[in-house]
């Protein structure tokens, strides 16, 4: 364990238990508490990875969650990140993105001709001569991309948790703590999340080995854990604010959904690196980084190593590498700093250069000197690392998203919020406010002032704790004349990168961030977008402000698909006859949430099955669910006002216990909707939508009783009541069998509606029919359903009864030429299209889209038609969809077609140009493969055009 | 993610209900002409601005009316959507 | 290596001719202005100048270019669609498309990959037929394919999607491709700069005058340009621009929502759609996979992010690609899109002479770049519109003269 330190006061590993792992097929063993990174490090591997385009060797660099020079691949799981997967016994993990191996990457050749590969080169090269493309395309594919996906990983799903507090506070740091103290002192509940196992933030690697701090410390931690309105999430982070201070949490077990009054940001600040030459050799690395190393996994950052600072907290950094042992060549100030940590610095006898410029870090796979500036003079200092601390960028992303402005302060050197959404604030670092003890305060205020919020008080004067001193170096960017300047390293983005975009025209923040394709990593630019603002600003010569920001949206790390999906909830509905069906066995076919029987298969195959359904109900009698309808009960003084202004038919004119066709139109004039409609009394109907309309129709029919101030309940039945329609020349026979109700033509003629007991309870029977025979639509109390439809079942025996479903109910409705409305309409039909002129009366003062259809009837241009095919059908029936033609022009298409055993015809309907719709006109249906065959418009009904069948008093016992 | 208080419900959240459009005054059938009818049903001012709208909230069937800003997605004002009222947009 | 790489190893990228030239002071007229600078405006800009000689031509965008729907966009170019007009127009969309990089000299990674449109239903299958029918009259490679040619070339799709909405066939079109949106914006921009039309980034046009039913210019907040043509490309600001003239449309907008995974190696080639399920899904050069579904629920004119798009989204995504439940989701963003009732666009002339609508493009706009700057142009150029565009007129609506794209709604990309 060549870098592993002594017991640091904080650490989060256990000595007494180790872990093994393998990495690239070695052995690695680490304790329990690392992380793979610090397991890795400390065990001297500091190449960790290869860089994306130049397959550089990288290390750790931000050692925060961003780290994608450390991408691990195991058998599981892609993209897995170092810096924050725990060490756990039997991981195998290679590097991503490597060609070979980590050691033998073949990808590292790329480098050699790194010259010819500028930014954006591909867009220069690869598209000429055209057929090349698809074979550069896909090396450049190959080349991109991270970890490899194994497309038979199962699936994974994450429950979801809900979550409800006062006030969120997002990052438990010093500030954060304090945040949360104070507004649970003020009585509200808290929840305070971090996205550590523990909490402590900085004050716990940064102020680890500072001893004044341990008071702070102690009162911080102590006082979080006694309030019991403080809930603490730890290993936990918010991956996007969204509206009104819902919070999404991410965590190991899932996604916690969190809702909050008030939201507290103290996610701190993100240390940004110095950008030059070689900065990306493994061993340099952020100060913060190595402190984590060494405060959380007592790991060394090096043994001997020089720090570069612009800010009193790179001195701390090399104290605490002092403090432990740890040779401090120099720190390089690049300039003049001042404060308690330069002066124990300098009282411990670092040696401290200031006013440094940055040359170049030199090493072929590791760090190995560091090349520097100092009056005039280039000095060269050998070292095996070097630790940067040159400014930071607010880790501002739930600021952003919940609608912070940001604005640069000069005095910092840093963006801060310069305005809050209401509810929502900031403290601590990410506020631009640095000293310990005020970044208390501010946690402090912050508390309070969310929790004020939450109670609607008056928010006291918000204080400014930020202390006058910049701690970022307004321009951490030294350009080398032989370029490996990294700004970005997710993307290998140099300086000349950017120079370049810049310099082609892409001089605002966002192209050139699209051209050069800086922040768009999986980091999201968490460690150079400010670089990037930088640089933007200085060759434009604007300041900051004017530059701006990118955006930060969601996702704030990126966060796995399982936890985001959560449990898959899609609730399927099934009527009240499912377990008759499920014991036929019946197929099914999924209508809206439904599920329908498309038919049961009682013979060798579908087709024959569905021929011995439909022969059933043409022959004897058949039986099918039709529960899946939608049903409204409508009861009122203005019942019958409704039903004659939702319809296009008049509908105050039904006798009582009649029933009638019910169209509905939108606005605009197209069908919508279609259903029957029965009228129980002279203020109480009971009208039925389509399967996939139910919801919808009701939810618009109550709109519309609010809109037309008419006295009408407005109740959806659908679930409550059970239907089924018996259909054949035998269904009365079957019925007079269960009901004693007189059946006969006089007591219950075509179209009437009758209330009466069947089976023994209360049903409500409709003489209609879909299907064009002697039939009853029955519809019944759900609990009473299957009941009923198995006594029909029973009762039918003898007279030849089959249940039939979907697709025999589909047949035997187009040989009667009914619409099926969305199939034989589209979202533009009309009813005169649909030729329904006769279902709708414009003699009616009002009703939904008439002024619409009075228009449209006066430009019709299509009509739907029944048509008979006139070639040898077997071999070649058109499908659905197919088109019309004539000579080369497209003139309508096939809605239905099916081949009809009664009739022994292939029949259809189809939406043709008007001017061939006439009956007799030959039609030429293009089939899929293109060849033409001959059909001819024809009257429908197809099937007993008189409708003697329906009206039929068969099996009344009375003469016909 | 959003809430909205509603009269009776209380606070609920968005996703329990449905957009059902602006609330517009349809106009007379009897006196409407071809023109004024075509506005009513296709054409408006899109632009951004506070409006009444229709939403139903499916676990308990009422619709309300909201007062939306279609730019900020404030809610402003939640009420039952009431026979015979006259809402000016 | 591709030999036009090696100048690079004399040639730095900053000698490069710039892209964009740097800011120049507003005119005082122009005889064009076209407000908006995506890749529609700079399409238009482009054909006017290299067409119709047309080059004292602003484009004014009150972002960057390519900074709105161009730019948010899932990239995905086809032209299958339902109607002849749909059809024919997005038809000349795609050859357009296919020789944009010799055109611009700049790689638009325009990569044919291959469109299939999922069918968990019957009547989506009717549908996917008659697009398919429509589609082959007019001489577009599309066709119903079968559950096995679907698993052939989507092996690791699950067919089953969980059990739950098995997949009963879909709608192929080879011709499906994905292309760099950006580059696509640049390269109209650069080829009409080149030409001599100027391009105002940060300039935000304020009003649109007119006297006597006549367009004289824009104001903006740079100043007032005269200009006798005004041209609208602006997607979902399209309601704004048409409210400083008074001119009502059927536009209505909403955010329509898209994401990417962290990048991976290459496994999906083809784009796959699904309209029951509400998911759009292709992989992109570097890696990431794009997503996006449909619309949002209410109107809203915000590109704002929201947790149930990215929830609803994955959790179909895994019913199709049970594997994905390990990848995790990058980013998320929004876009603002311009919605007609019939889900065709509106464009050419308006009741204000000089006023020209590039509008309603919906969720459909990126693939009509091409063919919506070259019709547009010609519409301005000769004061008449483009036999093309001829059903998209405004007026269209009012003549109860829809066009029927509808039919083929769903989710659309």
């Amino acid at each position: 364990m060549k870098l592993r330190l002594g017991p640091q006061p904080l650490e989060w590993i256990d000595r007494n238990v180790s872990v093994t792992f393998d990495f690239e097929g070695k052995r690695v063993t680490g304790f329990e508490g690392d992380v793979v990174t610090s397991a890795l490090w400390a065990e001297g591997w500091k190449v960790l990875g290869r860089s994306f385009k130049y397959h550089r060797r990288r290390g750790l660099m931000s050692f925060a969650n961003h780290d994608i020079n450390a991408l691990f691949q195991t058998a599981e799981m892609p993209n897995v990140r170092g810096d924050v997967t725990p060490a756990k016994n039997g991981l195998s993990l290679t590097a991503v993105n490597t060609f070979g191996s980590l050691e033998n990457d073949k990808g590292a050749l790329v480098e050699w001709i790194a010259k010819f590969l500028p930014v954006g080169f591909y867009y220069r090269a690869f598209y000429s001569p055209k057929f090349l493309f698809p074979k550069w395309e896909r090396l450049i594919r190959e080349m991109a991309g991270l970890g490899k996906i194994n497309t038979n990983w199962s699936e994974e799903r994450q429950p979801k948790r809900y979550r409800h507090c006062d006030v969120a506070i997002i990052g438990a740091g010093a500030s954060g703590m304090a945040a949360a103290i104070q507004a649970a002192k003020q009585g509200v509940d808290v929840c305070l999340i971090d996205e550590n196992p523990f909490i402590g933030g900085s004050l716990d690697y940064q102020f680890a080995n500072q001893r004044s701090q341990s008071l702070n410390r102690q009162y911080l931690k102590e006082t979080v854990a006694s309030l019991p309105n403080i809930q603490v999430i730890t290993s936990a982070y918010v991956a996007g604010y969204y509206g009104d201070h819902w919070l999404a949490v991410n965590t190991d077990q899932g996604l916690i959904k969190l809702s909050a009054q008030s939201v507290v940001v103290a996610t701190g600040v993100f240390e940004q690196p110095a950008v030059f030459r070689n900065n990306d050799l493994p061993g340099v690395m952020n100060a913060s980084a190595a402190q984590r190393l060494m405060a959380r996994y007592a790991v060394a950052p090096c043994n001997a190593g020089v720090v570069l600072t612009a800010n009193h907290e790179g001195y701390r950094a090399a104290l605490d590498m002092h403090e432990n042992g740890l040779i401090v060549k120099a720190i390089l100030d690049t300039g003049k700093t001042e404060g308690v940590w330069v002066d124990e610095a300098k009282k411990a006898g670092i040696v401290v250069y200031e006013q440094v410029t940055p040359i170049e870090a030199l090493g072929s796979r590791e760090v190995e000197g560091f090349i520097f500036g100092l009056n005039g003079m280039e000095h060269r200092l050998d070292c095996d690392g070097i630790l940067m601390s040159v400014g930071w960028a607010p880790a501002g992303a739930p600021l952003y998203q919940a609608g912070a402005k940001f604005g640069y302060e000069p005095e910092v050197q840093q963006l801060i919020p310069v305005s809050l959404p209401d509810g929502v604030f900031a403290c601590g670092r990410v506020n631009g406010v640095y000293v310990m003890e005020d970044r208390i305060k501010d946690g402090e205020q912050a508390g309070l002032a969310a929790a004020l919020h939450v109670k609607g008080d008056a928010i006291p004067e918000w204080k400014d704790f930020r202390d006058g001193v910049a701690h970022s170096h307004p321009y951490p960017i030294w350009q080398h004349p032989k370029g490996k300047e990294f700004v970005d390293f997710d993307e290998d983005i140099q300086v000349k990168d950017l120079k370049g975009a810049i310099a082609q025209g892409f001089d605002n923040i966002e192209l050139m961030k699209r051209f050069s394709t800086i922040g768009m990593g999986p980091s999201q630019g968490k460690h150079s977008n400010m670089n990037g603002i930088r640089m933007l600003a200085k060759l434009t010569g604007k300041t900051i402000d004017e530059t701006g920001s990118t955006t930060a949206r969601p996702m704030f790390h990126p966060t796995p698909v399982s936890h985001l999906a959560g449990m898959r909830f899609r609730p399927e509905r099934v009527t009240p006859m499912q377990l008759f069906h499920e014991e036929a066995k019946a197929c099914f076919m999924e209508a809206g949430n439904w599920l329908r029987p498309e038919y049961y298969p009682t013979e060798a195959t579908r087709e024959d099955s569905i021929k011995a359904e439909v022969s059933a109900v043409r022959n004897a009698v058949g039986l099918v669910d039709v529960s899946t309808l939608g049903k409204l009960e409508i009861f009122g003084r203005d019942a019958a006002e409704l039903m004659d202004r939702l319809y296009t038919m008049r509908m105050s004119n039904m006798a009582i216990g009649a029933s009638r066709y019910a169209l509905m139109v939108d606005d605009a004039g197209v069908l919508i909707d279609d259903g029957v409609a029965v009228r129980f009394s002279d203020e109480h109907f009971y009208v039925t939508t389509t399967t996939s309309t139910s919801d919808s129709a009701y939810r618009m029919i109550q709109k519309k009783v609010i809109e037309w101030n008419l006295m009408v309940t407005v109740l959806n039945r659908t679930g409550q009541i059970g239907a089924m329609n018996v259909a054949g020349p035998n269904s009365r026979k079957v019925l007079s069998k269960l009901t004693a109700f007189g059946l006969s033509n006089d007591n219950f003629p075509y179209l009437a509606s009758r209330q009466a007991k069947l089976a023994g309870v209360d049903v409500t029977m409709i003489r209609v029919g879909f299907v064009g025979e002697l039939g009853y639509e029955i519809h019944v109390d759900a609990s009473n359903a299957l009941m009923v439809w198995d006594a029909i079942m029973n009762a039918g025996k003898e007279f030849g009864i089959k249940p039939f479903g979907v697709e025999a109910q589909r047949l035997l409705r187009l040989e009667k030429g009914h619409i099926i409305v969305g199939q034989d309409t589209d979202g533009l039909t009309n009813p005169f299209e649909a030729n329904m002129s006769w279902a709708v009366h414009f003699k009616k003062p009002y009703f939904l889209g008439k002024p619409s259809l009075m228009k449209l009837k006066q430009m019709q241009t299509r009509t739907l038609v029944g048509f008979e095919l006139l070639s040898d059908a077997e071999k070649d029936q058109p499908l659905e969809s197919n088109l019309l033609i004539e000579g080369k022009e497209m003139v309508g298409r096939v809605t239905s077609i099916g081949q009809s055993d009664t009739l022994k015809k292939v029949i259809g309907l189809a939406m043709v140009s008007t001017e061939y719709s006439a009956e007799g006109q030959e039609l030429n249906i293009k089939l899929s493969d293109g060849r033409l065959v001959k059909a001819k418009v024809v009257k429908t009904p197809f099937y007993d055009p008189e409708g003697w069948l329906q009206k039929s008093n068969e099996g009344s016992g009375e003469a016909a | 993610m959003k809430f909205v208080t509603c009269p009776s419900l209380g606070k609920r959240a968005l996703s329990e209900f449905t957009y059902g459009g602006r609330y517009e005054q349809e106009p007379a059938q009897e006196t409407v002409s071809e023109k004024e009818w075509a506005d009513y049903v296709f054409y408006h001012n899109g632009a951004p601005k506070v409006q009444i709208e229709w939403w139903y909230h499916r676990p308990t069937g009422i619709w309300f009316l909201f007062e939306r800003d279609t730019l900020t997605d404030r809610i402003n004002k939640v009420d039952f959507a009431r026979k015979g009222m006259t809402h000016e947009a | 290596m591709p030999l036009r790489l090696l100048k690079y190893a004399w040639k730095k990228p900053e000698d490069e001719p710039r892209f964009f030239p740097s800011e120049k002071p507003l005119k005082e007229a122009y005889d064009v202005v076209i407000i908006g600078g995506g890749g529609h405006g700079m399409a238009c800009a482009y054909y006017l100048a290299k067409e119709h000689g047309i080059t004292n031509v602003a484009v004014l965008e009150q972002g960057y270019i390519g900074g709105g729907n161009t730019g948010r966009n899932t990239t995905i170019v086809r032209s299958n669609y339902l109607t002849a007009e749909g059809v024919k127009f997005y038809d000349e969309s795609l050859s357009l498309f296919e020789d944009l990089s010799d055109d611009f000299d700049l790689n638009i990674f325009y990569s044919t990959r291959g469109h299939f449109t999922l069918a968990h239903t019957d009547s989506a299958m009717r549908t996917m037929r008659w697009r398919a029918e429509v589609n082959k009259h007019y001489g577009i490679d599309s066709e119903v394919v079968d559950v096995e040619t679907i698993q052939k070339e989507v092996p690791y799709m699950d067919m089953t999607c969980n059990g739950q909405h098995p997949v009963m066939g879909a709608l192929y079109h080879a011709p499906g491709s994905v292309a760099r949106h950006d580059a696509v914006a640049w390269g109209y921009a650069r080829g009409a700069q080149m030409r001599g039309v100027e391009i105002h980034q940060k300039t935000k046009v304020m009003d649109i005058k007119t006297k006597g039913g006549k367009v004289v210019g824009v104001e903006t907040d740079r100043g007032f340009v005269e200009a006798k043509k005004v041209i609208s490309a602006v997607a979902g600001s399209t309601p704004r621009i048409t409210e400083m003239l008074d001119i009502k449309t059927p536009i209505e907008i909403f955010p329509l929502q898209a994401c990417v995974t962290e990048p991976v190696k290459p496994f999906m080639d083809t784009i796959v759609v699904s309209g029951s399920l509400h998911v759009y899904v292709s992989q992109s050069s570097r890696g990431e996979l794009v997503m996006g579904a449909s619309v949002d629920p209410a109107e809203l004119h915000s590109t704002r992010s929201t947790l149930d798009f990215v929830e609803g989204l994955t959790d179909q995504m895994m019913d199709l690609f049970p594997f994905t439940s390990r990848m995790k989701i990058m980013r998320q963003w929004a876009g603002m899109a311009d919605i007609t009732p019939d889900f065709a666009p509106i464009m050419g002339k308006t009741d204000i002479e000089g006023f020209y609508l590039d509008a309603g493009w919906g969720t459909w706009g990126f693939k009509a770049t091409p063919v919506s700057g070259k019709t547009m142009a010609y519409t301005v150029a000769n004061d008449r519109p483009h036999e093309l565009i001829k059903p998209f007129a405004l007026s269209r609506y009012e003549d109860f003269k829809l066009v029927g794209e509808k039919g083929a709604a769903s989710v659309g990309h």
